[in-house]
């Protein structure tokens, strides 16, 4: 849980300290970095998706 | 449904649509498009020179290049154009006080056209301040008005998506933002008919199916939420702009967090499946109320494609080459919704066996 915690805590930071720079970025480019970021989203939702399965699987091979 | 489950090849299909959507959506490119002039604004009397920037375009001069300026309804020539490169033109142009006077409107619209590129244009590209500048070119009048608007192609000769202004190359996100949707609106869907389902038959499995659908229906919803705030963020400056749409959405939701908490906080198998049936074919009505009818009330004015009384996905939104790759993303989004609703099953249906 404190993985996590210290994982988002790093995240809002970074937001915080390059928000400028990321939000120029993002814009650049004729603002194909968004998709590259919606990508990103999906596979974390699906890679997100796996642990909860794996949860589950390992529960039931616990029994 | 539950033989469907078992067969095999609908998962290639949605392996092989997945890396279709993936391979179409990255590497077809964009239609050529006005991204930016220079300077963009102006006085009266007086002839400027603008730098068009193009995107994707071909400007040559061997392609009939030419260049209008646009207010209201009325087309002006331009004095003079010159390509620099193939996404580069300088064009000097000024309009004389007398002209403007009778325009109402101040902001001027860029067109272009040529052989290649067909005709493409940015609105309100142009201000025209108050005042005249200092130099004047009485001979203006005669260079800018009444020339003949003729062009040869108005479509680009291209195999390309549509450009759009502020979206630009984000138009992609059409393919893995908006299905998101689609494919979670099926798993209600198909999640309330296995309620219905079970409130017939009284068959556990059923319930199961339907419970699974809701999980999948979320994880859905969670993908749309989070992809299109980050698409939002770029395109209307806000993550979370106070849009009908998105309010609906987070409230449909959220009806169905409440039905996996409702599912939680009953112990008693048949009690649950009962319950939390009936709630689910509550949730969907609500959902799709929420999601199609709201947005749509004539006093709403949403900022997503399509509300305010016009159905989504007219001619003018999706044009043929989106369309595609968009239907084979919905089917691909959909049939993954359908391969992670198989898996839940399979891993409840072995939690029951071992209760």
């Amino acid at each position: 849980m404190r993985k996590y915690f210290s994982l988002l805590l790093m995240l809002v930071l970074c937001n915080g300290l390059f928000a400028q720079n990321v939000d120029a970025f993002m814009r650049s480019n004729q603002k194909i970095y968004v998709v590259t970021g919606v990508l990103a989203i999906i596979l974390v939702g699906i890679i997100a998706f796996l642990f909860f399965v794996e949860k589950r699987l390992k529960e039931l091979e616990r029994k | 449904m539950i033989n469907f489950f078992k067969q095999q090849w609908w998962k290639w299909l949605c392996a092989g649509l997945l890396l279709y959507i993936l391979l179409a959506g990255m590497l077809i490119p964009l239609g050529p498009g006005i991204t930016s002039i220079q300077p963009f604004v102006f006085k009266t009397d007086s002839v400027y020179t603008f730098s068009i920037k193009g995107y994707n375009t071909n400007f040559s001069a061997n392609n009939n290049t030419q260049v209008w300026f646009k207010a209201g309804q009325e087309y002006f020539c331009s004095v003079s154009s010159k390509v620099i490169s193939t996404d580069e033109v300088q064009v000097s142009f000024g309009i004389p006080s007398a002209v403007a006077s009778r325009i109402s409107d101040n902001n001027y619209d860029v067109v272009l056209n040529n052989d290649d590129d067909g005709t493409i244009s940015l609105r309100e590209a142009l201000t025209l301040l108050k005042g005249s500048a200092i130099e004047i070119d009485s001979t203006l009048e005669a260079k800018v008005t009444g020339c003949k608007v003729e062009v040869n192609r108005n479509q680009a000769n291209v195999f390309a998506f549509p450009f759009r202004e502020i979206l630009y190359e984000s138009i992609r996100n059409t393919f893995y933002h908006v299905p998101m949707w689609f494919a979670m609106l099926m798993m209600v869907i198909l999640s309330s008919v296995f309620s219905v389902m079970h409130l017939k038959s009284g068959n556990v499995v059923h319930d199961t199916i339907a419970s699974a659908f809701v999980i999948v229906a979320l994880f859905f919803g969670a993908m749309g939420l989070f992809t299109g705030m980050m698409w939002a963020t770029f395109t209307w400056g806000d993550p979370w702009p106070n849009d009908p749409k998105l309010n609906g959405a987070a409230v449909g939701v959220m009806i169905y967090v409440a039905y996996i908490i409702l599912r939680g906080s009953i112990t008693d198998e048949i009690k649950r499946g009962r319950v939390s049936a009936v709630y689910n074919i509550f949730a969907v009505v609500i959902f799709i109320l929420f999601i199609f009818i709201i947005p749509r009330l004539p006093d709403t004015d949403s900022l997503h494609p399509g509300q305010s009384g016009n159905p989504a996905f007219s001619k003018y939104d999706l044009d043929s080459i989106l369309r595609m790759v968009f239907y084979p993303a919905v089917i691909a989004w959909i049939l993954l919704g359908l391969w992670f609703t198989s898996i839940i099953v399979r891993i409840k249906n072995i939690e029951i066996k071992n209760l």
